[in-house]
């Protein structure tokens, strides 16, 4: 019998099957993006052996097996045969994580059409999470998610006339998408010039049948001068439109939050947030990292974290930092003190990357003022919301069947 | 606050720690083996005399030339010196050595079997595991001997094991002394006793290096590995970043041990886990099983008697704090 999915318990393993992809987002982090790191299978298959024969270290209940790129779908090959490999192993040698495993896969959605990756997501349709990228309206998501030209990778950005958008690319496979994976979300990324397009673009993805919008601003210091308030806007007008619309009966936008905003007990809420560490990503070359955004590619200022590889394992020292990072250790007397600081997120990547020294102890504030912004439009959000239920008498069976928002940060 | 300075006055300077003496980075720079001009000397100094720090000199092998000897003694301070390697088991001092505080030996050929100052074995473990009984002469009669490995990250879990036998026979030796009415002191294992809070290195918090090139380093490895890693100069004076990391209280693991004797050593720490707050797992059982045999030594010694009735070093069920992270 399939043992129940835990998704508490989980390790997430991911490979990076290859730094290619046919777009190039403007916000995408992955800096050092390019066509020619691919994983080879032998790479891969070392990494699934190493990981499948030291059980003992992998304790977690069960496991997402990642795959991300670029984009990952430029190698469903490569991607099937891992999975296949993954699948028998695992029974094999009846390892715990048998029947207690998911593949999860964020793409550009511009193959999912294709046979190859069709006959993949009938195969592993059981097992499987797929979520495709959608900025929003049109207009917002040709402004970032533009195709790559050759010249591109020659380091010769397009002129405006000739940046070609892929939304019509993307839009053709959703109705497919969501037939297959109804209860899919999409993620979005915010960063400065995305602000005006929000409100438009979260009810244009549920006009597409999209239920679940995970959306988080950048972690990146990006933020222009006036960006808080602008955004406060954009997001009290999505608030309008959620409670008006009825929205909320049906879906979640994770914006919105009744956990965010209050301050934080110094010793009982000191966990870190994001989960380096507890993760593993392997790239091409079969280096091992705590997580893709310590990878080289995904850095600007600083030398990549490798904790190890394929062939000598993972060196436990490096780790050391990751499993005993908390909050208060890492973070500004400003946000210990924060009196609104529940749900302020940081990405432990983006922190070792602009942080003074190297070090993933010190914790970047740049979304600081995003973060205020969102909890004032999230308080108004939540106070018009329930003052409507009660007024309506039904507060009482909203709390009992409301969807869950997904405080997704990477 | 920052207490101490250590000034290089040489890029040969001994290494009175864990890190090379003769640094690969240096030398393979055109070999270069620089002694510290004498006006950084003397702004060093003044620096040191500004922000009231106790200056430590480390000396070259090769003498100083004589004005360098006159800006030395213008200022109090303490000198560590290599010992001379001339012949074996010299009988301390040497020509040259007389005047150091602190004595580093380096080849155990040259370990003196009695000084009046400090004496620093910088040894390998296996080197130690071998030869370790050549140390009993000089704790009779030497005010302090201190060991530092020079290999931490090599040990492995037999070496452990062996490490915990050979703590516990020189904890006999120890014993042997106590009871004879000395007062040995050997850092691997009196210091733990003696201890209420943590005495660690200090370096970045209560210690910065001066290097020959004018520029200050957390601590002297720092220098040697990349001279490009340096945290002010003298001209502009100290720029530490991010310098509540090299503190206790921003030392995740640290903070909750009890093996106060644990160098803590910055430099390892960055070197082998790439943080300067987060110990390798080696160096906090080396220090857990001093800890231990420390532990040890103490009820051994109050077997003859009473001895140092308000201390307590408490059982404990682990040899890395690391694995007890989920009770913190
Ligand atoms: S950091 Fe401290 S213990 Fe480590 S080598 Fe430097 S001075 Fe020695
Ligand atoms: S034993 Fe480990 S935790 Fe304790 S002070 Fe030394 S390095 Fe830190």
């Amino acid at each position: 019998m399939e043992r129940p999915w835990k998704e508490g318990f989980s390790k997430s393993i991911t490979f990076i099957v290859t730094k290619d992809c046919q777009l190039a987002c403007k916000y995408c982090y992955l800096v050092g993006k390019n066509s020619k790191e691919r994983m080879t299978w032998e790479v891969a298959k070392q990494a699934i052996d190493y990981i499948l024969d030291h059980e003992s270290e992998f304790k977690e209940d069960s496991v997402v097996w990642e795959f991300i790129g670029g984009e990952p779908f430029l190698e469903i090959e490569l991607i099937d045969t891992i999975c296949d490999y993954l699948k028998t192993e695992m029974f094999y040698r009846n390892h715990h994580w048998f029947n207690s495993y998911r593949f999860n896969f964020s793409t550009n959605g511009i193959n999912y059409h294709t046979e190859k990756v069709q006959r993949f997501i009938n195969k592993n349709r059981e097992h499987l999470s797929i979520g495709i990228t959608i900025d929003g309206t049109k207009r917002k998501h040709d402004l970032n998610r533009i195709w790559k030209t050759k010249e591109m990778e020659q380091g010769v950005m397009p002129r405006p006339e000739e940046k070609h958008g892929s939304y019509d690319d993307v839009i053709k496979n959703i109705p497919l998408w969501l037939a297959q994976f109804p209860n899919e979300g999409t993620k979005v990324t915010i960063s400065s010039a995305d602000i005006p397009y929000i409100y438009e673009s979260v009810l244009h993805l549920y006009s597409l049948g999209i239920h679940e919008v995970n959306i988080n601003c950048v972690f990146e210091d990006v933020w222009k001068e006036g960006d808080d308030v602008r955004f406060e806007e954009q997001l009290m007008q999505l608030a309008d439109a959620i409670i008006d619309g009825g929205y909320y009966e049906d879906y979640t936008c994770s914006f919105f939050s009744e956990h965010i905003g209050k301050p934080m007990d110094k010793v009982q809420e000191n966990q870190n947030w994001c989960g380096a560490g507890m993760m593993l990503s392997i790239d091409a070359a079969g280096n091992f990292y705590p997580c893709t955004r310590f990878a080289g590619y995904s850095l600007r200022n600083k030398k990549p974290i490798i904790i190890g590889n394929v062939h000598d394992g993972i060196d436990k020292n490096k780790l050391r930092p990751f499993l005993t990072l908390d909050r208060t250790t890492q973070s500004p007397k400003e946000c210990i003190d924060c009196e609104v600081a529940s749900g302020c997120a940081w990405c432990q990547g983006e922190n070792y990357d602009a942080a003074d020294t190297p070090t993933i102890y010190q914790r970047a504030t740049a979304i600081c003022k995003m973060h205020k912004a969102r909890v004032r439009a999230n308080n108004y959000y939540w106070n018009k919301l329930y003052r409507k239920l009660e007024l309506e008498g039904l507060r009482e069976e909203y709390e009992k069947s409301k969807r869950k928002v997904k405080q997704e940060i990477c | 606050m920052w207490l101490y300075l250590v000034i290089l006055l040489d890029d040969a300077s001994t290494s009175y720690c864990h890190y090379r003496p003769h640094p690969q980075s240096l030398s393979q720079s055109g070999g270069r083996k620089s002694l510290m001009p004498i006006d950084t000397l003397k702004n060093g100094i003044r620096f040191g005399m500004k922000e009231n720090l106790m200056i430590q000199f480390v000396y070259p092998e090769r003498p100083l030339p004589e004005e360098y000897n006159e800006v030395v003694e213008s200022i109090d301070h303490s000198k560590i010196k290599l010992v001379n390697a001339t012949t074996p088991n010299p009988s301390f001092p040497k020509e040259g050595s007389k005047d150091a505080d602190v004595l580093v030996v380096n080849e155990w050929d040259t370990l003196p079997q009695k000084a009046e100052v400090p004496i620093v074995i910088r040894t390998s473990k296996d080197d130690f595991f071998a030869r370790y009984k050549e140390i009993f002469t000089l704790l009779a009669n030497a005010p302090r001997v201190n060991i530092s490995f020079t290999d931490v990250e090599a040990f492995t879990e037999a070496d452990f094991e062996t490490y915990k036998n050979v703590l516990a026979e020189i904890g006999k030796e120890v014993e042997r002394l106590f009871v004879k009415g000395k007062t040995p002191q050997l850092n691997l294992l009196t210091d733990r006793m003696m201890l209420t809070q943590m005495n660690n290195c200090g370096a970045g918090d209560t210690t910065i290096t001066l290097a020959p090139n004018g520029k200050f380093y957390v601590c002297p490895a720092f220098y040697y590995e990349d001279e490009k890693d340096c945290i002010g100069d003298l001209e502009h004076g100290l720029d530490v970043k991010n310098k509540q990391l090299y503190k206790l209280e921003y030392a995740p693991i640290c903070r909750h041990c009890d093996a106060y004797q644990c160098h803590r050593c910055i430099w390892l720490n960055r070197k082998l886990t790439l943080e300067v707050n987060t110990p390798s797992r080696e160096q906090c059982v080396i220090a857990h099983l001093e800890r231990n045999a420390s532990r040890e030594l103490l009820a051994n010694i109050r077997k003859h008697g009473t001895f140092m009735p308000d201390t307590e070093i408490k059982e404990i069920d682990y040899l890395d704090p690391f694995d007890k992270r989920e009770e913190w």
